[in-house]
């Protein structure tokens, strides 16, 4: 029976998973690695990464495929995007602290 | 069949080399990508311009697709007859299976060129053996807060993309059910495993990817696991404090307002948020009541007569700093 798994920065998963979920090649997932796109989780010899990774790997697959881009430019636009993700859930935050009219 | 022009597409000479090709499809799909176009049909235009780029940039496609010959955009064709034995296997090889030109050329790239058609079985596909994945489902899910706080069953009804049995891709209306675990958020990805499409020639099925999304609630606005809550007093209330009700999500709570509350101002009830996924850490989020200052507009003569009686004797200056 399989498992649902959260994508988020808590869970972790194996490089392997992120192979197999993002369709891209082992070594193309390792060169993003070496990118510093995938945020390693714990110590200890098997490389670990949060679950989130899965979500920036397909993403990294779908740049490939649209924009035919390189690992360089695919690890600085996955960054732009973060960056960007986490500037809206500033604003959703801040949208919770404005007093409607009542 | 209807011709495509890829080289007119791509905006190149038919004797364009690879890099050429590339630098042309890089330029045009930043052009036309949904996310950064501002173009209109920026959509239609894009998935033009990659599918001549599949063909293309592949050194035997280009090929194949050289050797159709050449015609009008729009026009319908036939390939030279030795067409389908030199690159589909067969007569006209799967040629007369696709209605479309970028359809047969995406399915001459499963199992190596020209082993895609079995020979003497027209439109072989990819039931030639060559076994393939099912397609991933990327479904979003709109669920209540009161769902996601405790977990819920969804039927979904979705259009997916799905294989047939001679590996063509469609788009097909599917009822998906799916189990939302407690404590997910506004926007948390959440991955089943093999419940995407089925794959094909015994091909492992492909994964479920759900994103969910909150509707609005009529009181709680909703920050990752924490909920605000805009709790509205009167402008007594404020100067002189009070207990007041709140609503949780697991009932009503009594919290303390306290003597010379400023609007704005948060209350924190840790805890009282959303639940969190998993056992370690804090269990959930913290409920914030952020105060509100509402004045009467409605008064009684004696009310109206009792603030004017407050506007004379108060010596309280609100905009003292303004010099």
């Amino acid at each position: 029976m399989t498992e649902l798994q959260i994508l988020d920065a808590e869970t972790s998963v194996a490089l392997e998973d992120i192979v197999a979920a993002s369709g891209l090649a082992r070594e193309e997932v390792i060169e993003l690695v070496e990118y510093g796109v995938f945020q390693p989780m714990g110590a200890g010899h098997a490389k670990r990464f949060a679950a989130y990774s899965i979500v920036a790997a397909r993403r990294a697959a779908r740049l490939r495929a649209d924009f035919d881009l390189d690992a360089a430019a695919i690890a600085l636009a996955l960054a732009y995007l973060e960056r960007i993700e986490a500037l809206e859930r500033r604003v959703r935050e801040l949208e919770c602290l404005v007093l409607r009219d009542v | 069949m209807k011709y495509k022009d890829y080289y007119a597409i791509l905006e190149v000479e038919r004797n364009a080399s690879e890099a050429d090709i590339k630098k042309a499809y890089r330029r045009l799909a930043r052009k036309y990508h949904p996310d950064v176009s501002k173009e209109k049909n920026a959509e239609e235009r894009f998935k033009e311009v990659g599918e001549a780029y599949e063909t293309l940039k592949d050194a035997e496609k280009r090929s194949a697709y050289d050797q159709l010959g050449r015609f009008r955009p729009g026009e319908d064709f036939r390939p030279p007859p030795d067409w389908g034995t030199r690159f589909g296997g067969g007569s006209a090889g799967g040629f007369d299976n696709f209605v479309d030109l970028g359809e047969l050329f995406a399915n001459l790239s499963q199992g190596g060129f020209g082993r895609s058609f079995r020979p003497g079985r027209p439109g072989g596909g990819t039931s030639g053996g060559f076994a393939k994945p099912g397609e991933d489902y990327e479904v979003n899910a709109h669920i209540s807060l009161e769902e996601a706080a405790r977990g819920t069953e969804l039927a979904l009804d979705v259009s997916v993309p799905e294989r047939d049995a001679s590996g063509r891709l469609r788009r097909v209306q599917k009822t998906l059910r799916v189990r939302v675990p407690r404590g997910a958020s506004d926007g948390q990805r959440l991955r089943v495993p093999g419940k995407g499409g089925p794959g094909v020639s015994g091909g492992p099925p492909g994964d479920l990817y759900l994103d969910i999304t909150l509707k609005p609630h009529p009181l709680y606005r909703v920050s990752d696991h924490d909920l605000y809550l805009e709790l509205p007093v009167a402008p007594w209330e404020a100067v002189r404090g009070a207990e007041v009700e709140v609503p949780t999500l697991d009932g009503k709570v009594r919290v303390s307002v306290k003597p010379g509350s400023r609007a704005g101002q948060k209350l924190r009830l840790s805890g009282k948020g959303l639940p969190r996924p998993h056992g370690g850490g804090a269990k959930a989020g913290d409920l914030y009541c952020v105060l509100q200052i509402v004045t009467p507009t409605v008064l009684s003569d004696r009310e109206k007569t009792l603030y004017e009686e407050l506007a004379k004797i108060s010596r309280f200056d609100p905009r003292g700093h303004f010099g």
